[in-house]
């Protein structure tokens, strides 16, 4: 078996004999990627309504259905709709208080059935979570980023952010408002190097997902397919307030 | 492809393709469509062009320090819990793959598609070893079932009609399927689903991965990289150790250009940045994580003839608009890379002796480094290539002693004036209506598939000295002062 020195060094004997073909150097990286996000999030604070109709423009582009309502109180409604659309019974969800609203009473009333992600993450609860989640019709979470150039919502996974969310049902919905709004992926990429510099505190889970409008697949005649093996539906609900 | 179908020498195989109508369309349709969107992608966003000079200095950049960068990659990884292991061959890739099967008892096996467990073949080993790989690309469960190779490096499956789809569909599946597009895809959504909930081990390749954070990121369009990545309890990578870039902020570049090159989009439905196994206090992800980084050929092209092909991203745009490979599709290659880029990644992992017929398969009209988004010379290679498969002996002496010649005779302007006078003699009994179409002997072999144009009755330079009444070049219209 080769180890890590041999290869290594291997590597590094044959770079010895080159200089390269250019002299170039990598991106440059925020020095401070603190403030650096901090700078970010001030200019998204003005800047936030533009990088809003941008990213409705590019989300529907890529087949995303947005919803905008005035604040939580709201949300409820729009995800009854949905379901109601959808002939969905059942939903799994973020836990409420990383999502910012509890759906099971105001859902539970219309008979649907809403769990959300549990609290401990033994064995039991992953095995009955994931069962719950490949049934559900709708998947509701939150959205860390929402990205305006291409229309993308950002999630990461942790403690109370199941991945299987936004994967397993047919239907993705997230929710999220003005914090999450970003214009570019110049961006992002200051965001995600702020919150690597500490990620044991930052992130309790290992997957950062992009989404970019529903799970589709050309490998049929080029045929554009939506929904292969992720979600056919993708809804944003932006929240006002 | 197997030894025996590659004992086919190339012509034939590319014979074959050319003679197999419906891939002859299927190919000019894709090909058409990929070439299309890519551009519509890159019209509609001004940075691009910079952009793919910064992604190439990157990938340049990297190279130069790219000790550093992987051991710091592996650090991160097992910082994070995850297993770094380092493969000199495919063999040994293959080898780390079954020992993980036998020592965790796993069955089955998901695979999201990576071409570099295509490159090691690794589904073979699998079976080989009892362990059963499904796939879960739709292209690739596509030839999966059929028991072939991906003809293309991101559409496996593009040589293949819907009717042959849903017939082998309703072959391997329950039920009988109609060749629409929809329906085929929802029986391998509903087929897959569970597979994906059942199975032990999730195999992925890896687009990037990000030496100062631990984290490998794939690029998928169906989800299933997600599924791979997050329902069973391991999850190995197998990844070619020139695809690490340094950070987060280099990631954002690579991400900008990749899908508009290969599919137009401007982002792919999914970006999944992966770090190690599933974290204290998660709920799903899997409990062991395995990064293994591949040599296979590589390392010794960091300084060799081939070091630019490091660069690539596998986008598969130099494909589309290959004049070679739009005629003759994927297979006609007969290696796991095909197109321009895979003729080079090819000599890269099996040598030169493996492209010598291939390494003549493209017309260097360079339409290929026009594509790249970190804008390969693959042309430039290509003829470096063609020279050192002359060098090597490995082309056959009638063809080096043709080029030699040629070499000869066109670098001396005495010899060339001689040979065009000699030329025209020799030619006579054979230019038929203005064109040479047939030549005796092995020269025969060159007219068997295209004309020559014959030379001139009076060449440029003899045309010339009449007009300017001396040799060219020391008047500026073409005639003297008086």
């Amino acid at each position: 078996m080769t180890t890590r020195a041999e290869f290594l060094g291997r590597v590094g004997e044959e770079m010895r004999k080159t200089p390269g073909l250019f002299p170039a150097e990598t991106a440059e990286r925020p020095a401070r990627p603190g403030e650096a996000a901090e700078a970010v999030r001030r200019q998204m604070a003005e800047r936030w309504p533009q990088a809003l109709e941008r990213f409705i423009r590019e989300f529907e582009r890529v087949a995303g259905i947005f919803h905008r309502v005035r604040g939580m109180a709201e949300v409820p409604g729009v995800i009854r709709a949905i379901a109601h659309e959808r002939g969905a019974r059942e939903l799994v969800t973020w836990a409420p208080g990383v999502l910012g609203v509890d759906l099971r009473e105001s859902l539970g009333a219309d008979g649907l059935t809403v769990t959300p992600a549990p609290a401990g993450a033994d064995e039991a609860a992953r095995l009955r979570h994931r069962e719950e989640a490949a049934r559900a019709g709708i998947g509701v979470t939150g959205a860390d980023l929402a990205l305006a150039e291409t229309g993308t919502l950002i999630l990461l996974s942790g403690a109370g952010r199941p991945r299987s969310t936004s994967l397993l049902p047919e239907t993705h919905v997230a929710v999220f408002g003005r914090p999450a709004m970003v214009e570019s992926l110049e961006q992002v990429g200051i965001l995600l190097e702020e919150l690597h510099v500490d990620p044991a505190r930052s992130m309790s889970g290992a997957v950062i997902t992009f989404i970019t409008g529903p799970s589709r697949t050309a490998d049929i005649e080029l045929t554009l397919t939506r929904g292969v093996h992720g979600p056919k539906y993708v809804h944003a609900i932006f929240v006002d307030e | 492809m197997s030894d025996a179908e590659l004992r086919v020498p190339f012509p034939q195989r590319a014979g074959a393709a050319l003679k197999d109508a419906f891939l002859q369309e299927a190919l000019t349709i894709a090909t058409t469509k990929f070439i299309d969107l890519r551009k519509e992608a890159f019209a509609g966003f001004p940075a691009g062009e910079a952009l793919r000079d910064q992604a190439r200095r990157i990938k340049e950049a990297t190279l130069q320090r790219l000790d550093a960068h992987l051991g710091r990659l592996a650090d991160n990884v097992e910082r994070l819990g995850g297993h770094v292991h380092w493969a000199s061959t495919g063999a040994e890739a293959r080898e780390i793959v079954l020992r993980l099967c036998r020592e965790r008892g796993v069955r089955t096996v998901v695979k999201s598609k990576s071409m570099a467990t295509e490159e090691i073949d690794l589904n073979e080993a699998l079976e080989g070893a009892g362990v059963t790989p499904i796939e879960t690309d739709l292209g690739e469960y596509i030839i999966q079932l059929a028991g072939e190779k991906p003809s293309h490096i991101i559409a496996p499956a593009i040589h293949k009609t819907k009717g042959q789809v849903a017939e082998l569909f309703s072959k391997a599946l329950d039920g009988r399927f109609a060749a629409d597009p929809e329906v085929l895809t929802a029986a391998a959504r509903k087929e897959l689903r569970q597979k994906f909930l059942d199975a032990d081990m999730g195999i992925t390749g890896a687009n990037f991965a990000v030496a100062e954070t631990g984290t490998v990121v794939l690029v998928t369009n169906e989800g299933n990289g997600r599924m791979v990545t997050s329902l069973p309890r391991v999850h190995v990578a197998v990844m070619g150790m020139e695809k690490v870039i340094p950070s987060m902020t280099d990631l954002m570049v690579f991400l900008a250009i990749l899908a508009r090159s290969a599919t137009g989009q401007q982002l792919s439905s999914y970006t999944t940045l992966v770090r190690g196994p599933r974290q204290p206090g998660e709920l799903e992800g899997p409990e062991e994580f395995h990064l293994i980084l591949l040599d296979s050929g590589r390392i010794r092209q960091i300084a060799g003839p081939l070091r630019e092909a490091l660069y690539c991203l596998r986008c598969g745009a130099c494909l589309n608009v290959c004049p070679v490979y739009r005629q003759i599709g994927g297979h006609a290659y007969g290696h796991t890379y095909p197109g321009p880029i895979g003729i080079l990644l090819t000599a890269m992992l099996r040598g030169t002796e493996s492209v010598k017929e291939l390494a003549h398969a493209s017309t260097l009209c360079g339409a290929c480094k026009d594509v790249c988004p970190v804008r390969i010379d693959i042309p430039r290679m290509l003829i470096e290539l063609r020279e050192h498969v002359d060098q090597e002996k490995v082309a056959p002496w009638a063809e080096r002693a043709m080029f030699r010649a040629a070499r000869r005779i066109m670098s001396s302007p005495a010899l060339f004036r001689m040979g065009a006078r000699v030329g025209r003699l020799l030619q006579a009994p054979w230019v038929r209506g203005g064109r040479v179409r047939r030549l005796p002997l092995f020269l025969g072999r060159w007219t068997a598939t295209r004309d020559l144009p014959p030379v001139a009755q009076r060449t440029f330079s003899e045309r010339w000295k009449d007009l300017a009444g001396g040799p060219p070049g020391d008047g500026r219209r073409g005639r003297r002062a008086p």
